[in-house]
């Protein structure tokens, strides 16, 4: 995009409102949720509860999503994505997905340590609350039933895998151009990831022979619950937003959107899909599978 | 060392005021210490002399070789004495040297270093087992084949000061004298159980060389074979909240005999020995090994 | 193309000289997308910080000159339930003070708490990588700019909304009356934690303090990841003609391991805040052991990020370091390769040797055994750097400007922090050292004497290009030598408390402690005078505004930033420099 005097391909941005407006929305959300939570005051806006704050704050966000990738696009019509800056932009999304993954790290770091050590907890001399050694002793603790993992899990998986080829086709037939094709494949990716979504929180969920709450209520709720819903729940967080930024696609797509050359918010939509596959592949391996396999016996 | 007949709880009393037992030595800060407190067990030497002996020197050596080097390149290559500098990036030698030497010296440390942790970490044939509980904010103390508990707070001023007013020959000190002390024989292994009721505390005595961890849920375990009679102190070692620096850890170490006496006093059985009252002969007693 | 005119409209004289808004346009800073102007919001951002926190470590000192809590006490917050008690004559004067007394027992534990976090987060990581790193990193590898200048201000601007965040949670109530979160830096559970059931219900933050804070660092996190995120693009994909990876400066290359411990730490401490979050809020039990949970588990996902953390807040200064001493020396720098491969090495060891802040947790011999060592190879590395600075400094021809005092300091007090961490690294004597103020001595000879003497070594290297005005030399030498005498005599003390068994984070302690603390406090009043010193260089340098030339440094001083005048153009390198295999580093 040589101009004037400059004389190389970079993209320097204009002065934007965007970041000030979404860290504003940040605070907004951050001092929402405390409030929803835990409560800081009394009143409208500060009682336990009170959404006001949280919902301002995703207002704020939400236009300043919009707006943000608005220019973006924008910014990319107007052919300030020359090829080095696209290569820019794929460093970010994979970097970006770096991190998604060291984050569920964290959840698996703890279901492993409880699959792993909880025995070395039972060997520990617990002279102390008997509840408290069962729930060590055990993987999972008493009370808990897991899922069957190849009924409804096994499903989402295939779901899950199917709209991984289904995402795979729709970029193919954009690269050759075949914008029916892409279409097609792009909004039965969305379908199957609305798909999984229902099945998950819609009917799995609700059956779960374990809970998340309060230990002192339920005997059910225990870690378990905790890590699994924690762990599918990130999960499940991630295909709604890879879910929506498909859509997103799908809809920049109709409206011609995109070239068989240059589609990368498309490509970054995919990897992302992908990501989310893959965390899937391990939780069902390691959070629905191999604790049924093994723990048949208890 | 002096052994009262008394199998009365005035012995016990007296084994925890330390009137007429000889509470030697003392394991507490000195003011304006610069080391370690006075080390009372065989682990606490070895951490000393492994401190001491090996990382001190080295250290040292290292820090004042690093110092001596900035001050000859200062003096001997500044503007004024060198005003042309060389233009050299590169000697294979020196850089071989700098590498491999480190890593002889940090390999000396660790031979120093793994056995002194065997030590600490392997728990010998232990002829007592104590437990120790931390809660917000005081200890609890159990030995649960001898049937003693208690609780141990920090003393208050006031207290001090009326301890203090009575020329005990040990004085009360501000922040690590307890309520009621903990009373260990000397010259035993004890075997301790360190678990918490609620936040994290932890057990530490310096002078004993001990600092574990007091964790709900699950029980840490260390020892400690003290030399010779004496108190000995230590602090609440992990942060708990507000009165994280009031829960401090007072230990008496008493001959075996006065210790079978003050278990006695507190209520519980030495193991093998008659019942309370009964009189029977304490060291015996103290002799046989609960395990 | 006419696309592009207007989406630059006004923009289009970029290229004539240096056309940069009024510094008075509030859009020039609100909405900035210029990564030099980033980053001197963010180098002002890291001194208001710096002074917050210097000022909070003042309070801890006072009131650890003597024994006895004699000075919090008159600065607690009173609530008003309290007061009505007074004036209705239900509580009398003693019985205040005695409330006031205990307040301040849990108003420390908040200094101590907010005074580490403001450091590590709103200090040390904005003035070395928001500041020094967003500025310098383009200019060095000869980049117009970041790669996502947008998202380059969203990184800074989440800092104020963060740290905005913390003030609250120190003002809002933490744990019953008392205000702020008081569980250390570290937020262990289950003191950050919040049981209100199970087998042991136990609650002692339950004050929306900690979710305040919690998601401050949520922020804090997000900013320091989207930063880290930019820099790699930047470095990995705008390097100029010729600006291959072993030719970039070791300020680049100290960025670009910190960036990417960044990336790949964090997310494991928002992992672990989410869980304390919904410990606290949803009875998640993660660290319950009640429900099944484990409060030591809290521990690793902490120091796994926790350990990577120092590193990040120590590789910006080596790498800052390296230039200055190189430039002063008037020598390039020795050993390049080994240089940049001892920090890659550092980061990478990092990842696995966290649990050696945990010897005393009860892990057991082998895996004590394996932090020993793993913990102590680090010192191969980082002695490589030391041993090179020297050797690049030898045959030199050194000119003593003040950049060069701090970094000659630095390498001298950094390695005596350096080798007390080696001697914690034995698990066997960190049985006595742990949770002491040895520790404490050992972590502000890396930070306080280490990264922070970096970046004043930084910031007199560069305030001349960044502003365009030379300092006064007298003043920031004297600035200089007041604070090397100052910090020493607050920390070197600690080592001798340590070693005598003093705990750390403890309000009050035994008399015979006292000789030690009430030095380490008069180090303090110094320290302050030399923070003092440098605010009055900061003014006098701008209000008499003596201009400095491209390259005050002189010949020594070779990489990019100085071929550029002072300060830099508004949008630099319209024409990518080419660089040539001699010039480089
Ligand atoms: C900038 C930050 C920084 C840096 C760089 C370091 C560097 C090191 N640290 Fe430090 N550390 C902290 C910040 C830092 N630390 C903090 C904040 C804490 C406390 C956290 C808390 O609990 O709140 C801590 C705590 C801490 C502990 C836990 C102590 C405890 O809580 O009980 C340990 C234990 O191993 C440790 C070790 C080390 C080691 C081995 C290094 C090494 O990297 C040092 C290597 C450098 C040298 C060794 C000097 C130069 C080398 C030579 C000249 C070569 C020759 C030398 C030899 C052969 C010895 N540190
Ligand atoms: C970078 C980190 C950093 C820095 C610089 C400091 C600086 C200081 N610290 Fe801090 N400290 C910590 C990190 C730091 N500390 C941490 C992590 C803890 C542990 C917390 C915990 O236990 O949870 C701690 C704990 C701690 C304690 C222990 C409290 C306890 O355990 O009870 C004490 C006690 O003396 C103390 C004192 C001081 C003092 C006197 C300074 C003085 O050096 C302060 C003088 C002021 C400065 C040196 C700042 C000047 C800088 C600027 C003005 C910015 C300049 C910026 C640019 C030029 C861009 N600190
Ligand atoms: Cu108990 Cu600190
Ligand atoms: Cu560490």
């Amino acid at each position: 995009m040589a101009h004037g005097d400059v004389k190389h391909d970079y993209h320097l941005v204009n002065p934007s409102p965007w970041p000030l407006l979404g860290s504003i929305g940040a605070l907004f959300l951050a001092v929402g949720g405390v409030v929803l939570m835990r409560g800081v005051g009394e009143g409208f806006f500060l009682a336990k509860g009170q959404w006001t704050l949280f919902l301002i704050g995703a207002a704020i966000m939400t236009i300043t999503c919009i707006g943000w990738w608005g220019d973006v696009i924008k910014e990319s019509r107007a052919g300030d994505h020359t090829p080095v800056v696209d290569i820019g932009l794929r460093y970010g999304m994979i970097l970006f997905i770096a991190s998604e993954v060291m984050f569920f790290v964290a959840w698996f770091w703890v279901f492993f340590e409880m699959v792993i050590f909880h025995d070395n907890r039972s060997s520990w001399i617990i002279a102390g609350d008997p509840e408290a050694m069962a729930a060590w002793a055990n993987w999972p603790p008493p009370h808990v039933e897991t899922f069957d993992p190849f009924q409804l899990p096994l499903m989402n998986t295939l779901i899950l895998l199917l709209s991984g080829t289904t995402v795979t086709w729709a970029h193919h037939a954009l690269q050759q151009d075949d914008r029916k094709g892409a279409t097609l494949g792009l909004l039965l990716t969305v379908l199957l990831g609305l798909a999984f979504t229902y099945v998950q929180f819609g009917v799995e969920y609700p059956e779960a022979g374990f809970a998340f709450g309060n230990a002192g209520e339920v005997a059910s709720a225990n870690v378990y619950g905790a890590s699994f819903f924690m762990a599918t729940g990130f999960h499940g967080a991630h295909v709604i937003i890879g879910t929506i930024f498909l859509a997103v696609c799908l809809l920049r797509l109709i409206s011609g959107g995109f070239s068989a050359k240059k589609h990368f918010g498309l490509e970054a939509a995919a990897w992302y899909w992908h990501f989310v596959d893959v965390v899937w592949l391990f939780l069902f391996t390691f959070v629905y599978v191999t604790p049924y396999l093994t723990m048949q016996g208890n | 060392m002096k052994r009262g007949a008394l199998s009365t709880i005035a012995a016990g009393a007296a084994a925890i005021f330390g009137a007429g037992s000889a509470l030697a030595a003392e394991g507490a800060p000195t003011p304006g210490g610069v080391h370690f407190q006075e080390p009372a067990t065989a682990v606490m030497r070895d951490i000393v002399s492994f401190h001491d002996n090996w990382l001190m020197p080295i250290i040292v050596g290292v820090s004042v070789f690093v110092l001596a080097l900035l001050l000859w390149v200062i003096v001997r290559f500044n503007r004024r004495a060198n005003p042309t500098p060389r233009k050299f990036t590169h000697n294979l030698l020196v850089e071989v040297i700098w590498t491999i030497v480190p890593v002889i010296i940090l390999v000396v440390i660790a031979s120093q270093s793994f056995p002194l942790i065997i030590k600490e970490e392997t728990i010998p044939q232990s002829e007592y087992t104590l437990k120790v509980t931390g809660r917000s904010w005081s200890w609890a103390y159990e030995y649960p084949d001898l049937g003693v508990s208690f609780t141990s707070s920090i003393l208050s001023d006031e207290d001090i000061a009326a301890r203090n007013a009575g020329d005990p020959e040990v004085p009360a000190r501000r922040l690590l004298s307890t309520t009621e002390p903990l009373v260990v024989p000397v010259g035993a292994n004890v075997h301790v159980l360190v678990t918490s009721e609620d936040v994290i505390h932890a057990w530490a005595v310096p002078s004993f060389g001990v600092k574990e961890d007091a964790i709900m849920g699950r029980v840490n375990e260390t020892w400690f074979n003290v030399d010779s009679p004496g108190v000995y102190y230590g602090q609440c070692s992990e942060l708990c909240g507000k009165d994280h620096a009031f829960m401090p850890i007072e230990v008496r170490a008493v001959s075996r005999a006065e210790f079978a006496e003050w278990v006695v006093a507190q209520g519980g059985t030495m193991p093998g020995a008659p019942a309370v009252g009964a009189g029977g002969e304490p060291e015996a007693a103290a002799a046989a090994p609960t395990r | 193309m006419s696309h592009h005119d207007a989406a630059h409209a006004g923009g289009a004289h970029d290229a004539h000289g240096d056309h940069r808004p009024s510094i008075y346009d509030p859009r020039r800073w609100l909405f900035s997308t210029n990564h030099k102007d980033i980053g001197t919001m963010y180098l002002v951002f890291a001194i208001i910080a710096g002074l917050i926190g210097g000022a909070m470590s003042g309070l801890i000192r006072w009131e650890l000159k003597e024994p006895g809590i004699t000075f919090l006490p008159h600065l607690v917050h009173v609530p008003h339930a309290i007061l009505e008690q007074v004036r209705l004559g239900v509580m009398n004067a003693d019985q205040l003070w005695a409330w006031k007394v205990d307040a301040a027992k849990h108003f420390y534990d908040t200094l101590v708490t907010y005074h580490g976090l403001i450091m590590i987060f709103f200090m040390v990581m904005p003035a070395m990588i928001g500041g020094f790193g967003n500025w310098f990193v383009p200019l060095m590898i000869g980049a117009p700019d970041m790669a996502f200048p947008r998202m380059n201000n969203i990184s800074f601007w989440l800092l104020p909304v963060s740290f905005t965040l913390a003030m609250i949670s120190f003002l809002v109530p933490g744990a019953g009356d008392h205000a702020g979160f008081g569980g250390g830096w570290t937020l262990y559970a289950p003191l950050s934690t919040n049981w209100g059931g199970g087998a042991t219900p136990f609650s002692y933050h339950d004050g929306p303090a900690m979710d305040f804070l919690i998601l401050s660092l949520h922020i804090a996190g997000a900013s320091s990841i989207l930063g880290a995120i930019n820099f790699i693009t930047t470095i990995f994909n705008m390097r100029a003609p010729g600006m291959t990876l072993h030719r970039m400066p070791l300020f680049v290359w100290s960025m670009l391991v910190t960036v990417w411990l960044l990336v790949l730490s964090l997310p494991v401490l928002a992992g672990a805040l989410t869980m304390l979050l919904t410990d606290r809020n949803f009875h998640t039990n993660f660290f319950n052991p009640a429900g099944g949970g484990d409060p030591v588990m809290y521990q690793h996902l902490f120091w796994f990020f926790g350990h990577p953390e120092v590193y990040i807040l120590i590789l910006p200064g080596f790498g800052m370091v390296s230039q200055i001493v190189s430039t002063f020396s008037r020598k390039p720098v020795f050993g390049y390769l080994g240089m940049a491969y001892a920090m890659v090495s550092i980061g990478l060891i990092g990842f696995v040797v966290w649990a050696h802040h945990m010897y005393t947790v009860g892990m057991g011999l082998d895996l004590e055994a394996y932090f020993i060592a793993a913990t102590m190879v680090i010192a191969v590395p980082t002695g490589i750097k030391i041993f090179s600075w020297i050797a690049t400094m030898w045959g030199g021809s050194i000119d003593f400007k003040v950049p060069m005092l701090w970094a000659i300091g630095f390498i001298f007090l950094f390695t005596v922090g350096g080798v007390t961490g080696v001697v914690l690294a034995n698990s066997g004597v960190d049985t006595s050292f742990h949770d002491t103020y040895y520790v404490v001595a050992h972590f502000h000879y890396v930070l306080s004497l280490g990264a922070v003497f970096a970046i004043f070594g930084g910031f007199f290297y560069w305030i001349p290009k960044m502003s365009g005005y030379r300092y006064n030399g007298f003043l920031a030498g004297l600035q200089f030598w007041i604070m090397f005498i100052g910090v020493n005599i607050v920390f070197f003390p600690q080592h001798f408390l340590g070693a005598q068994g003093m705990p750390r984070r403890h309000v009050d302690y035994n008399e015979a402690y006292q000789y030690w603390n009430n030095i380490s406090t008069i180090g303090y009043l110094i320290t302050a005078v030399g923070v003092l010193v440098f605010l009055v260089t900061l003014v006098e340098m701008f209000l008499v505004k003596r201009k400095a030339g491209a390259n005050p440094w002189g010949e020594g001083a070779n990489t990019l930033e100085w071929s550029l005048s002072s300060p830099p153009p508004f949008h630099q390198f319209n024409e990518l420099p080419v660089i040539k295999p001699e010039a480089g580093h």
